[in-house]
């Protein structure tokens, strides 16, 4: 479980999240929805270790985050990967990557290590694209690419921001059927996301953020109420009726 | 052969080599500005090394080093932008070198020597300091291949899965700062950036493999370095101008060869 307690986060004047007091049980599909700017980002951010947490407390399994962080890492998508498409990377270069830190200095990457990353790659949809230059892979395949890198890792948590940024529509879908297959396997996943719809679907904790936590519980009790609350005036729900 | 021209060929084999190993990763972490600005930045070690007596070669990897650490430190822990940071500390290095060669008064001095370069003084002291660096920097790339393959994909993405970037960071900075150092008597200031750029991209033309990049980096280096000193030698030209014009001409047919 992860357990927030009594979190703010400033830069100078300005505060980012204030009062986040959230627990995530193991095992969960949860979904941090919120307005651009809402501090989404930031919370991913703070959660991984990457920004330095200055007031609350964060617990992994009972453990202080630092004292986890040690030990553990979390599987970890980024919403928007920083990098060079004509790197002289392939797809099976940056599965590995997940691995890389437990491999000790001076040793490489070994046999079963690669036939590791090939397994996860299969279970991503692509494990024909091992080979392949990076640049040469298309937005969809690269977002599979960096679940498998999360993956690799065997943490019980996976943390996205934002993964549907660059996939059309189906490929959404076929993406978080697949992060619902993991989280069936008993992987707990913690996703940024703004496809309310999609989220209705496959989410079992929907996690409301604007700069406060608005609201957190299971899906089906989110109404329009709390969405406005969350997101303000900028957004109109459109009630379907087909 | 006088055995002053064999020192002056391996002298410049051995130069092409230890800039072009480091290429390849120069190039990846866009940071061949840093190199540019680090081979300035040595003028000034030069300078404080001749006023206080030290070696000027060991004065001046003291000072490269630590300005080469300062600017990584301040990019990283004060979100400084990196390029900024680099322009201060070049203009400020260079000014103060001037200044400090004026003041030390040491007209024996042969400033144009380390601005452009002449691979005809390598001593075999050097020589086998550049050979030492070189067994060096194969070891480190060898050793630390998978951290420098990561931290040049993406440091921020490496340090979140862990992967040991920081101690590797501060071990690629110092080799490369004494590479730079030790190559400015052969090289110059002005060429080193040159050599530290033109074998990779040669390389990357070739090849979109690391691996295999650095050994094609390694090898233009070594044909360079032979065919710019024999050039210059039969037509009486610089040595370390008419390598890096050798390596130009590698590039262009290397464009030609290129690897879509």
């Amino acid at each position: 479980m992860i357990k927030i307690t009594n979190l703010q986060y400033r830069i100078g004047d300005k505060s980012i999240l204030e009062d986040i007091n959230l627990e995530i049980p193991r095992g969960v599909f949860a979904a941090i929805i919120g307005p651009n700017g809402a501090g989404k980002s930031t919370l991913i951010k703070l959660l991984l270790g990457t920004i330095e947490l200055k007031t609350g407390e964060i617990e992994i399994d009972g453990i202080p985050q630092k004292r986890w962080l040690k030990e553990n890492s979390f599987g970890y998508l980024p919403q928007r990967e920083e990098y060079d498409p004509l790197f002289p990377a392939t797809a099976l270069d940056i599965v590995l990557m997940g691995i890389a830190g437990k491999v000790p200095l001076g040793r490489h990457f070994s046999a079963a290590h690669k036939a590791e990353a090939l397994e996860v790659m299969r279970m991503c949809g692509i494990q024909n694209k091992a080979n392949e230059l990076i640049g040469n892979l298309s937005g969809g395949e690269f977002q599979r690419l960096l679940l498998a890198r999360a993956i690799i890792t065997k943490s019980e948590y996976l943390i996205l921001d934002e993964p549907e940024a660059g996939i059309d529509r189906p490929g959404v879908t076929s993406f978080f059927k697949l992060l619902k297959q993991l989280n069936e396997q008993g992987k707990t996943i913690i996703t940024v996301s703004h496809d309310l719809n999609t989220l209705s679907e496959y989410c079992s904790l929907l996690i409301c953020l604007n700069r406060r936590l608005h609201f957190h519980n299971k899906t089906e009790l989110v109404n329009a109420e709390i969405i406005h609350k969350t997101f303000g005036e900028s957004i109109r729900l459109i009630d379907k009726d087909y | 052969m006088p055995i002053f021209l064999i020192t002056a060929i391996l002298g410049a084999v051995l130069s092409g080599i230890s800039l072009a190993i480091f290429a390849p990763f120069v190039t990846l972490r866009r940071i061949s500005y840093m190199g540019e600005a680090l081979s300035h930045i040595a003028f000034a070690g030069i300078a404080l090394a001749l006023i206080s007596g030290l070696n000027l070669t060991f004065g001046a990897w003291i000072f490269v080093s630590c300005v080469a650490l300062g600017i990584s430190w301040l990019a990283n822990k004060h979100k400084l932008q990196e390029a900024n940071t680099i322009t201060i500390f070049l203009s400020l290095s260079m000014a103060i070198g001037i200044i400090l060669i004026s003041l030390s008064q040491n007209y024996s001095f042969d400033l144009a020597s380390y601005l452009f370069g002449n691979v005809l003084l390598i001593t075999s002291t050097e020589l086998w300091a550049l050979a030492g660096l070189n067994v060096l920097n194969a070891f480190f790339i060898i050793f630390f291949y998978k951290e420098l393959f990561y931290m040049s994909y993406n440091s921020e993405m490496a340090k979140v899965m862990h992967i040991r970037t920081e101690a590797v960071d501060k071990i690629f900075y110092l080799l490369l700062a004494a590479n730079i150092v030790l190559n400015l008597k052969s090289a110059g200031i002005i060429l080193v950036t040159a050599q530290l750029i033109l074998p990779a991209v040669i390389a990357f033309n070739l090849s979109k493999r690391l691996h295999y990049a650095i050994l094609i980096a390694v090898i233009a280096a070594i044909i360079s370095a032979l065919m710019g000193f024999g050039i210059s030698f039969a037509l009486n030209l610089p040595t370390g101008a008419t390598i890096v014009v050798v390596q130009a001409v590698l590039y262009a047919i290397s464009f030609v060869f290129r690897r879509a």
